[in-house]
């Protein structure tokens, strides 16, 4: 495998976990970005764990799973049921601190980065490898725990939750407690998912966890479609490998394009391109053919 | 009876409002379905219905809010179905809203201006008039319009329609929530403005205090205008009794 | 006690430039109904026209203010179609979608200005603008002509935005719709063209503040839009989205809070202390100390 094909595979995982841990909370209308602060926090952890206390790699990612958990816990005890831009600024607002506290931080390299992970296999080729298996082993996961969740009873709660807080209270459904639910699993996400962010270059660096990636993420989820999770499946390899195959020199207007995309489709087709009703669609589609058959 | 002689207003000459197969909906529910009405100049006209029959949806879409589906408005010999409210407004239709709908953080001066957004100039000549008419507005005119109660809101909200000199008033629902002694002081004033000139079309539920205050009358049912004629002939009207008289 | 009324004044001139950003932003959440949040970028790209007219015409400080606040003002009423659309397009007013329209807005100039201007390296105002030598210097704290001036114009702007707002047709008619927009529109009051002045309104005060913020900073950068757009929305959201003496309260309040953290504490920690006391504030109240006036 070539190592091109490497960076777009493992990116490509990373954008739909990542997506998809953004898509969860905005079932409730949470736009949740303090996941973008687990994916460092996390990381820069289980980069220190791994490289000054050596820890094994899988203990390490186990731990970085478990803080993202635990600082979404935490948060969505205060804003569970909050209003959408609370939600936005308090993820924001973590995303400064974080970078803030890392820059100041020597133990992870401050500003420098923190280079020279170590191969989670035996040679370079395996680490891709395990790399990939493990990454798209989490999309199968967390897909399926998603679709799961969408077809219960908690994702209904949800959908109500989206279009009328007074009323899905009133059809007696625990705004917080969904909320928080759907917090904390996003936050789980992102913390493993950060995690193995740097381990596909083998370094971290506070370059990678800026605004752009509220960008990119904002961007796949929106003009995917926010009302299923096949939208970011299908706009996540789209929009991260579509502006590969152009030259450099447009790929550097990466931002400019993502934005002009995001708004042309806000403005024209607000429910972006896989809505809930064409998901519906295909299923019955597909449920006649295998009568035909 | 004294009230009936000041009932002269009769249909004749050219309708200052005509409503004609008037069509709308929402959604896939038909709230009206080609109803037709006229106002005459000078004229009180009631709408009677029970809730739901269509009478706000009328009201509202001839100032412009609700788009109408068909049919056509007439005002003042021009067509304005297609024409945004605040051209309307202009134009002299005013709505007196269900629920006294006043700006309750704002003072009852900042609510009287309101009214007269498209007619600033005459300003000073029409809030003497309305204080005129009503002298308790002129007491209160500082006070946020909040701590009034409900009658002098909806008088409130009948001078801030007068404010933009309006050639017809709108006044939907004006009695619903108030106390009976409030209501006939609402019918009062509205026979005392149309004594001063101004066109009024209403909408009611309590059929008989309008129908004693109005010159004709519509009843509307499930958006559909069902019955029509000078107040007289509704009130002793057995249909109209049995269903909105309780007689 | 002197680095203590320094730090004063300079947080004084800075909050109130938060103020106006606040302010500006409030008004199009209250009558064009939307969450602008790249409001303050806008401003900032507004800056960058300013460098570029003062460098192109050898530094006519007129030509470079006029410029910064025409083109805030174009900005904004360009994109008031955008916003008008994505409602329509809801059927209902959905706050959150012109939020994300909003920040893809902000994607965009943000892009450009680190493509376009001067490399993406940071911009540096001439003197004429900023105002040279400070007034008075205690040790590394000094007061510069620039802060002094931008508190004065912050509170005579502040001022006649309030004046404007309670005292004139078109502030009726904004009130009107903060409160009721429904009801504004069934006495007469247009509300695509009241909200179009609204968005012209917050531009000229974006404008203002663009020239308020060379001259307090000396300097604007790419990443200056989504800081200051972060900190104005967090000054909204703490006094309470839509709340405008609250957002006074609260701007004014920032400002000197971290004026005085960098007068106190180590220089690369001082944000990190400021956005700490924002989050707890959030945390504990999101929906603001003052109330939502929405």
């Amino acid at each position: 495998m070539s190592l091109s094909m490497y960076y777009f595979l493992t990116i490509t995982a990373v954008n739909i976990l990542m997506t998809w841990a953004i898509y969860l909370p905005y079932r409730v209308a949470h736009l949740h970005f303090i996941t973008i602060a687990n994916m460092a926090i996390s990381g820069y952890l289980a980069g220190y764990l791994v490289m000054t206390l050596k820890f094994p790699f899988f203990w390490a990612l186990l731990i970085g799973f478990a803080v993202g958990g635990l600082i979404g816990y935490i948060v969505s005890l205060f804003i569970g049921d909050a209003p959408t831009f609370a939600v936005v600024i308090v993820g924001f607002t973590f995303i400064y601190i974080t970078r803030t506290v890392i820059e100041n931080l020597p133990a992870v390299g401050g500003t420098m980065g923190m280079f020279g992970l170590p191969n989670i296999a035996k040679t370079p080729a395996g680490h891709r490898n395990l790399i990939i298996l493990i990454l798209y082993g989490l999309v199968l996961l967390v897909g399926f725990l998603i679709h799961r969740f969408d077809n219960s009873r908690l994702g209904k709660a949800a959908s109500a939750i989206f279009v009328d807080k007074d009323l899905a209270t009133s059809l007696g459904v625990d705004i917080k407690k969904v909320g928080q639910l759907l917090q904390v699993f996003s936050c789980i996400v992102a913390g493993g998912t950060g995690v193995l962010y740097g381990f596909i270059y083998k370094s971290f660096h506070l370059d990678f966890f800026t605004f752009h990636l509220v960008g990119i993420f904002m961007t796949t989820i929106f003009v995917g479609g926010y009302s299923t999770l096949w939208g970011s499946l299908l706009m996540a390899p789209i929009l991260y490998g579509v502006p590969l195959m152009f030259p450099a020199e447009i790929q550097s207007w990466r931002m400019v394009i993502y934005g002009v995309i995001l708004i042309i489709i806000l403005v024209l087709k607000p429910e972006g391109f896989i809505t809930r009703k064409f998901v519906y669609n295909i299923g019955i589609r597909l449920s006649r053919k295998r009568e035909k058959i | 009876m004294a009230q009936n002689e000041t009932k002269t207003a009769s249909p004749s000459g050219v309708p200052l409002l005509k409503v004609e197969n008037l069509s709308v909906s929402y959604g896939h529910i038909n709230a009206l379905k080609g109803v037709s009405i006229e106002v005459f100049p000078g004229e009180i006209v009631v709408l009677i219905g029970a809730n739901g029959a269509g009478k706000t949806t009328l009201l509202s879409s001839i100032l412009g809010i609700t788009p109408s589906k068909a049919g056509t408005i007439t005002f003042d010999g021009q067509r304005i179905e297609k024409k945004p409210v605040d051209k309307n407004v202009r134009k002299g239709v005013c709505l007196v809203p269900e629920g006294r709908g006043v700006f309750a953080s704002m003072s009852v001066m900042d609510n009287l201006l309101l009214g007269a957004h498209h007619n600033l100039q005459n300003k000073d000549k029409n809030l003497e008039r309305v204080f005129g008419w009503f002298p308790i507005l002129n007491q209160r005119k500082n006070q946020v319009a909040k701590t009034l109660s409900g009658g002098e809101r909806q008088m409130l909200s009948i001078a801030r329609g007068l404010m933009s000199a309006p050639k017809l008033i709108l006044v939907d629902e004006p009695s619903i929530g108030l106390a009976p002694i409030v209501v006939n002081d609402i019918f009062t004033i509205l026979q005392m403005l149309n004594k001063e000139g101004y066109t009024i079309l209403l909408s009611e539920q309590n059929a008989y205090k309008a129908l004693k205050a109005a010159h004709r009358g519509y009843v509307l049912e499930t958006g559909t205008v069902t019955l029509t004629g000078t107040a007289q002939q509704l009130l002793s009207d057995p249909g109209v009794k049995a269903a909105y008289l309780g007689a | 006690m002197q680095v203590f009324i320094a730090q004063i004044i300079n947080g004084l001139s800075l909050g109130s430039i938060y103020v106006l950003l606040a302010t500006g932003f409030n008004l199009l959440l209250l009558v064009a109904l939307i969450i602008h949040f790249s409001y303050p970028v806008v401003v900032v790209f507004s800056m960058y026209i300013v460098w570029v007219v003062l460098n192109a015409t050898g530094n006519n400080l007129l030509l470079g203010i006029l410029a910064g606040v025409l083109s805030s003002i174009v900005l904004n009423v360009v994109s008031a179609p955008i916003f008008q659309k994505v409602m329509k397009k809801r059927g209902e007013v959905d706050v959150n979608s012109t939020m994300v329209v909003s920040m893809g807005m902000g994607f965009i100039i943000t892009d450009i200005l680190s493509h376009s201007f001067n490399h993406g390296f940071p911009i540096a105002y001439p003197e004429n603008l900023t105002g040279g030598a400070p007034l008075f210097r205690i040790g590394l704290i000094s007061v510069q002509v620039g802060q002094v001036w931008s508190l004065a114009i912050g509170a005579v702007a502040v001022s006649a935005f309030f004046v404007l707002l309670y005292k004139t047709r078109a502030g009726r008619a904004f009130r009107a719709i903060s409160e009721d927009p429904a009801g504004a529109k069934l006495v007469g009051i247009p509300i695509v063209r009241t909200g179009i002045q609204s968005y012209a309104l917050s531009g000229i005060m974006g404008g203002m503040s663009a020239i308020l913020i060379a001259m307090l900073l000396h300097s604007a950068s790419p990443g200056l839009g989504d800081m200051l757009a972060h900190k104005v929305l967090a000054v909204s959201i703490v006094a309470g989205l839509g709340n405008l003496v609250g957002g006074l309260v609260v701007g004014l309040a920032l400002g000197v809070i971290e004026a005085l953290i960098q007068g106190y504490a180590a220089g690369s920690w001082s944000n990190a202390i400021a956005f700490v006391v924002m989050l707890i504030v959030i945390l504990w109240k999101p929906k603001g100390l003052f109330g939502i006036k929405v």
